[in-house]
């Protein structure tokens, strides 16, 4: 855990789960373990781990080897590289979002029309729906 | 046409929008298995989710923002809106675009604005691209002030927006035609409350008859 009070300027790798409540310019390395930065987490770095949960604030790169989460409190500027990517609704962020999904037997395209569309989610065909 | 902002609706709850044209968005890929997705609209859960079934790269540029409309050039030149549309789509030459999501962002801009916009993107369209927006069948119709997204393949997420909702210019499907130059609206389908989504595609050098109604 690094407390809100409490400002690194340089490179962290680590083995461990990461909390980031404070305040955090360089790098983050943790390729086998999670990454959270809280809400009153401040990162001008880029982060590399399994999985990067956001609800502070990020300028940078973050790259997830298994899923980024950005939470409603989140504001991200940079670009994101994962297999999967949540945006909650009132995050914030400005960037592109890199996904590979690995499981390729949905990465078939919807096809208008076809009987074989295997990205199609249950959904709504009626005008204009109240939800 | 302009028309003051205070006309225009406001919705008062998230919706699900139905549309019939969204797999036409996928219908030709490119080799490149990889998507590349512009989103010209606001950061949306619903577009992530919905391309996490993808291989793809997703931007998200917010051209419909308010700063970005407001910090438009006073009286500029053609060359000045489509280097000040250039720095927005901020695309690195050479990257090609396989769907432009617009959403309603044309019907903020005024027909200059939307023939420098289309300018500055040519380079990055070509015969595989495909262009999604929303627009109005006429100036009666009201714009309601929403961000959206992609939810499902024949549904779209619409979220009231807050702040003021900036000018809306109407263009009208004929209007849109002439505007968009290189882009050729393949359908559109009008919908309950007047607005009309379309799907666009290239056609440098193919001039096709005038598009049909769904």
């Amino acid at each position: 855990m690094i407390g809100a009070s409490v400002k690194i300027d340089g490179q962290i790798t680590s083995e461990e789960n990461l909390v980031i409540e404070g305040s955090v310019k360089g790098s983050i390395t943790a390729k086998n373990s999670e990454v959270l930065v809280g809400k009153s987490g401040v990162l001008k770095a880029n982060i590399v781990a399994k999985i990067v949960r956001i609800e502070g604030t990020i300028n940078g790169d973050i790259t997830g080897g298994e899923n980024v989460i950005i939470t409603k409190t989140g504001n991200v500027q940079g670009n994101i590289q994962s297999p999967r990517v949540s945006l909650e609704d009132g995050a914030k962020f400005k960037g592109s979002i890199e996904m590979d999904p690995s499981d390729k037997s949905v990465t078939e395209l919807p096809v208008s029309g076809s009987s074989n569309v295997k990205a199609h989610r249950p959904g709504s065909a009626a005008d204009a729906q109240a939800s | 046409m302009k028309r003051s902002s205070a006309l225009a609706s406001e919705p008062s709850q998230n919706r699900t929008l139905g549309s019939n044209l969204i797999p036409q968005l996928f219908e030709r890929p490119r080799p490149d298995e990889r998507l590349i997705v512009l989103d010209m609209g606001h950061p949306s859960s619903s577009t992530v989710n919905f391309f996490n079934q993808f291989k793809c790269r997703l931007t998200f540029l917010d051209l419909q923002g308010s700063e970005f409309l407001a910090a438009q050039p006073e009286d500029p030149s053609h060359e000045e809106l489509v280097a000040y549309f250039q720095q927005g789509l901020n695309l690195q030459p050479g990257v090609m675009v396989d769907v432009c999501l617009f959403w309603d962002l044309l019907s903020y801009l005024d027909g200059a604005s939307v023939k420098a916009f289309i300018e500055a993107l040519d380079p990055h369209v070509d015969r595989y691209t495909r262009g999604y927006s929303l627009g109005l069948h006429n100036a009666r119709n009201q714009l309601p002030h929403c961000r959206y997204g992609l939810d499902t393949n024949t549904s779209l997420s619409q979220v009231p927006k807050s702040g003021t909702q900036p000018t809306v210019y109407p263009h009208n499907q004929r209007d849109l035609t002439k505007l968009l130059d290189y882009f050729e609206i393949d359908k559109s389908r009008l919908m309950s409350d007047g607005r009309i989504e379309y799907i666009m595609s290239e056609n440098r050098g193919l001039r096709r008859a005038t598009p049909s109604i769904w």
